[in-house]
């Protein structure tokens, strides 16, 4: 049995999976500022009945990451910069940054080394078991400079943690390394009491099994690895949600899935039956981050959004006043519609019919004001989708046949699931002319996408034969080359064995590995090809368990 | 209000090349991309990037004759670099952005109008063809190009020779010392377009300090005077001092300062070859002087070997170079109207053209109809052999803008009487009134 807990705004949601089915599922409130009680709330509910011996796994979904930044618990850490020439950063990143010597250029050579000194003088005016975060330019190209700054903030500062940028991220985008390195380091200490204290319920319950945390990318890393690289749980509700639709319907081809809640509804795009990646990295407080995750839109339309008339015109969310009317709450919601058109039934229907009386256009019965909101409510989740397949036939490639030939993506199914998914989904599919899918346990999907998530890691490597070096910045490598006649599939070789050992040093599984990038150059100077540049990133492919024997890892 | 942002189309086209070795090769933007994403360029809310869209074979058969025809000389990507002229220029004049850099390959400045082959890296000109459907499309009619490139830009000169609505001011490398040999202030526009090319022969060594020289003392204030709707920089990197195929001393400061002056509406990447050394920083300098950014931190690694003043012989060159082209612009109308009684009925000239990547020798004679009533028209008689493609030839008649009927009738008349006696493989008429490409 997996047992898997998903932490949404309003709800928390707990199920417990065995031999591919849904064997408990239980709901609380969620419970802000001490998530743990909600958590706990909502296990031991799912739990009820079950032995905990029987439980194999324990996959949390948190939003501890976004509480802590939000509610200003996180710690203010020392963000120290080896930005040599370029972009001036003041202002891109959360803090006023130290600024240090040191620089390293595009092909990864060390033009000007790091100075001992320099970071001694800065430390002098830090007290000890501060927090930092140490970011170099091309760092992914050659993370020594960070490395040296770290030891030397050992040696001088006497931390409680150092983040670095390269180890959080093998993509090039020194900003967004920055940001990561900062907010991982800013959460460190909160995320580490969280994850002591989940310990400590868990054991109180007699619950031995191993604990994994989802991430954005919506893979799961273990509890204790997660301590280190905590920004990576960050966001993780669309994550549980995708991976929910993964699960519980398994979209073919291309597809379009809607996770409908009580305010918003998560869209998220299907290729070959998998959720497409987001180009870049999440953003926190409004600053972009190399924290991987899926690309999932959110639009203010969900059971409980406002409904009202404005100057004659309806309108639907994006704002949430209260529960629907038909169970107790102040103001017409899309729920009310639901209800009063019949499409599910619960709460009061007379105070449902009784809100659509209050937004009928003038002659209109409350039948069919309700549908007129559902359809407008459908139509502002449309809009979304057309803008979404929009941007993505309109991202940016850098290869004559990726233009030629064209990424424009034509779903053929609507997957929906999330509370008002039965009323709602179906509509957004008739107005795209799309077939639609509410798969059985649609409400708790998310949950049982965190249960049901695969373990990942990711690892990159960047060889320059020219150079005769590698490079594999998550674990912080630079190594020389055997071979300078290094290949593409020789790279990916490499590679693999790096991802198998990170994997096993985090008590992970390097089963379904899979290149998700790969680039190969000649370099040519003086009319001779003199070497080559090969990158590849590698990964255990995120995704569901889909058997018992899987169930077990 | 906030600021407009600044549109980038960047396409480096990371699976052409013109030959494995050629500097036109996949290697040639890797460090510019990986400058660009490092820095976190594209997340800045001031910069948008857009995907390039495709150019139409009819996009460039509005600037160029092509034997036997454009679509056989070029490839995709040549369609997509002049696309992405097209996509920047579109996305400012839609008022989406207030200025766009196609930072694209392959390059385009020495296409020409006639087009038997690639020459000097370019087959299809990649402004010209931006400018000419901008014209069709938008109906923008005075442009001013800037070409930064240290090579000529002869083919852009070539296309606008005759059309006094694009000012064409290019400065590069001398062409006693440099590819292709052209680019001297004598070559000023054809009668009817006179001083609208203005050409800037620089020394070799020519610094941050006299290139700013020339441009605050002359092109400035001539871009002032002309008043374009659009200023185009063909934004060629080849100036600096890195560059393996010049002699120029031009830092990533300078390139970056001249972009910030010269404030072009749009800027389309030329040459510059330098791709580890200078592109990275140069690129990135004039993306964030485009968009009003601080570039003042953009320096290369090696930037303290370089020097950046001007000594006595430079500032005497210069000096008198901008003396002779002030006065050549100031009394442009005048030279223009000699040029036209010494010329009388029909101008003409004739030239050899090398395409160099091709292996093709061009000959060809090119008269312009000097008519008192409209804007006239061209003939051209071009004959190449190469060593792939044999003999070519091509009569084309071109009518020009705002053409009267019987400049029409003659052009038309001149093209089917050629074709009657057949020393030619091709008839082609080009109309600019009508947007028409015709196979006689």
């Amino acid at each position: 049995m997996l047992l898997g807990i998903d932490v949404g705004g309003t709800f928390t949601d707990a199920v417990i999976v065995g031999g591919g089915r849904v064997l408990a599922k239980a709901k609380a409130p969620t419970t802000q500022p001490r998530l743990l009680d909600g958590v706990l709330a909502a296990l031991d509910a799912a739990l009820a009945g079950c032995h905990p011996a029987g439980l194999k796994r324990v996959a949390l979904s948190t939003t501890i990451v976004t509480n802590t930044v939000v509610e200003g618990k996180a710690d203010r850490p020392r963000l120290l910069l080896m930005s040599g020439p370029g972009l001036a950063v003041t202002g891109l990143v959360p803090a006023e940054p130290y600024i240090l010597s040191g620089y390293v250029d595009h092909r990864g050579r060390e033009v000007v080394s790091p100075a001992a000194a320099q970071v001694e003088a800065v430390c002098s005016g830090f007290a000890a078991d501060e927090v930092f975060a140490v970011a170099g330019k091309f760092a992914v190209r050659n993370p020594g400079p960070e490395l040296k700054v770290a030891q030397w903030l050992e040696r001088y500062a006497r931390p409680a943690h150092v983040t670095m940028g390269a180890a959080l991220s093998g993509s090039l985008n020194f900003v967004r390394r920055a940001n990561s390195a900062y907010y991982n380091a800013a959460v460190w200490r909160q995320f580490g009491r969280f994850a002591a204290a989940v310990r400590e319920a868990l054991a109180g319950r007699g619950i031995t099994a191993p604990v994994y945390i989802l991430k954005a990318d919506g893979g799961t890393m273990p509890l204790d690895a997660a301590g280190e690289r905590p920004v990576e749980t960050v966001f993780t509700g669309p994550a549980a949600s995708v991976l929910g639709v993964q699960a519980v319907a398994a979209p073919a081809g291309e597809a379009l899935s809607l996770d409908i809640g009580g305010t918003t509804t998560d869209i998220a795009l299907w290729q070959d039956g998998r959720p497409l990646f987001a180009g870049r990295g999440a953003r926190i407080e409004g600053y972009p981050t190399a924290v991987r995750s899926f690309w999932v839109k959110s639009v203010g339309v969900g059971g409980d959004s406002h409904v009202r008339r404005e100057a004659g015109q309806l309108a639907v969310g994006p704002g949430r006043l209260g529960p629907a009317m038909a169970a107790g709450g102040p103001a017409p919601t899309v729920s009310d519609a639901v209800i009063a058109a019949g499409r599910a039934a619960f709460g009061d229907r007379s105070k449902a019919v009784e809100a659509m009386r209050q937004v009928a256009a003038p002659g209109k019965s409350p039948a069919d004001t309700a549908e007129e909101v559902l359809a407008a409510a459908a139509a502002k989740i449309c809009a979304a989708v057309r803008q979404m397949i929009e941007e993505r036939a309109a991202e940016p490639v850098y290869r004559v046949e990726d233009i030629v030939s064209g990424v424009r993506p034509h779903p053929r199914t609507v997957v929906g699931v999330g509370g008002a998914a039965g009323a709602l989904a179906p509509l957004v599919a008739a107005q795209l002319g799309l077939a639609c899918d509410v798969p059985a346990d649609a409400t708790v999907a998310n949950a049982i996408g965190a249960a049901l998530a695969r373990p990942t890691l990711e690892i990159t490597l960047r060889a320059d034969t020219a150079q005769g070096y590698y490079t594999v910045a998550e674990l912080g490598l630079r190594a020389a080359l055997d071979d300078r006649r290094l290949s593409l599939a020789d790279a990916e070789t490499l590679a693999a064995r790096h991802l198998a050992d990170r994997a096993s040093q985090a008590g992970i599984a390097a089963r379904d590995v899979e290149t998700v990038f790969a680039e190969e150059f000649s370099l040519v100077r003086g009319f001779a090809t003199t070497g080559k540049i090969i990158s590849c990133r590698l990964q255990i492919k995120p995704g569901v368990c889909s058997g018992p024997d899987e169930e077990g890892a | 209000m906030e600021a407009k942002p600044f549109g980038l189309v960047f396409f480096p086209a990371f699976d052409w090349a013109i030959s494995p070795t050629h500097p036109e090769r996949q290697e040639r933007l890797l460090y510019t991309r990986d400058q660009i994403v490092e820095e976190g360029l594209l997340d800045l809310p001031g910069i948008r990037e857009y995907r390039p869209r495709l150019a139409a074979i009819a996009d460039a058969e509005r600037v160029h004759i092509g034997v036997p025809d454009i679509a056989s000389l070029i490839t995709d990507a040549h369609l997509v670099s002049a696309g992405g002229a097209i996509t920047a220029a579109e996305a400012v004049l839609r008022g989406e952005v207030a200025r766009a850099f196609a930072l694209v390959r392959p390059p385009g400045h020495h296409a020409m109008r006639v087009v038997h082959g690639t020459r000097g890296f370019c087959t299809i000109n990649i402004e010209a063809v931006m400018i000419e459907y901008l014209r069709r499309h938008h109906g923008i009619r005075r442009v001013a190009v800037v070409d930064t490139d240290v090579h000529h830009g002869d083919g852009t000169q070539d296309i606008f020779y005759h059309d006094p609505d694009t000012l064409f001011i290019s400065f590069h490398q001398d062409g006693r010392t440099l590819y292709p040999g052209t680019g001297f202030t004598d070559e000023a526009g054809g009668p009817a377009a006179f001083g609208a090319t203005l050409n800037l022969p620089l020394p070799p060594g020519t610094t941050d300090e006299g290139l700013h020289y020339v441009l605050d003392e002359l092109i400035l204030p001539v871009l002032e005077e002309f008043q374009p709707e659009l200023v185009i920089n063909s934004a060629g990197q080849d100036n600096h001092y890195s560059d393996p195929l010049a002699g120029m001393a031009i830092t990533a400061q300078g390139y970056a300062r001249l972009a910030d002056k010269l404030k072009a509406d749009i800027a389309v990447l030329e040459g510059g070859y330098s791709i580890e050394d200078a592109l990275p920083y140069v690129n990135t300098g004039i993306i964030l002087a485009m968009a009003g950014l601080d570039y003042s931190k953009v320096v290369e690694p090696d930037l303290p070997r370089v020097s950046r003043g001007m000594d006595a012989g430079m500032k005497g060159w210069l000096e008198k170079l901008v003396a002779d082209q002030r006065d050549l612009w100031r009394q442009r109308e005048r030279l223009g109207r000699e040029a036209a009684a010494r010329a009388g009925d029909f101008w003409q000239r004739r030239r050899n053209i090398y395409y160099d990547d091709s292996g093709i020798s061009e000959q060809q004679r090119e008269t312009l109809r000097l008519c008192p009533a409209c804007n006239g028209f061209l003939t051209i008689a071009s004959e190449a052999e190469g060593r792939d493609c044999g003999r070519k030839s091509v009569l084309a008649g071109v009518i020009l803008k705002n053409s009267c009927p019987v400049c029409r009738r003659q052009a038309y008349d001149t093209v089917h009487k050629a074709k009657k006696l057949g020393a030619f493989q091709h008839y082609i008429i080009q109309d600019k009134d009508n947007d028409l490409y015709e196979r006689i």
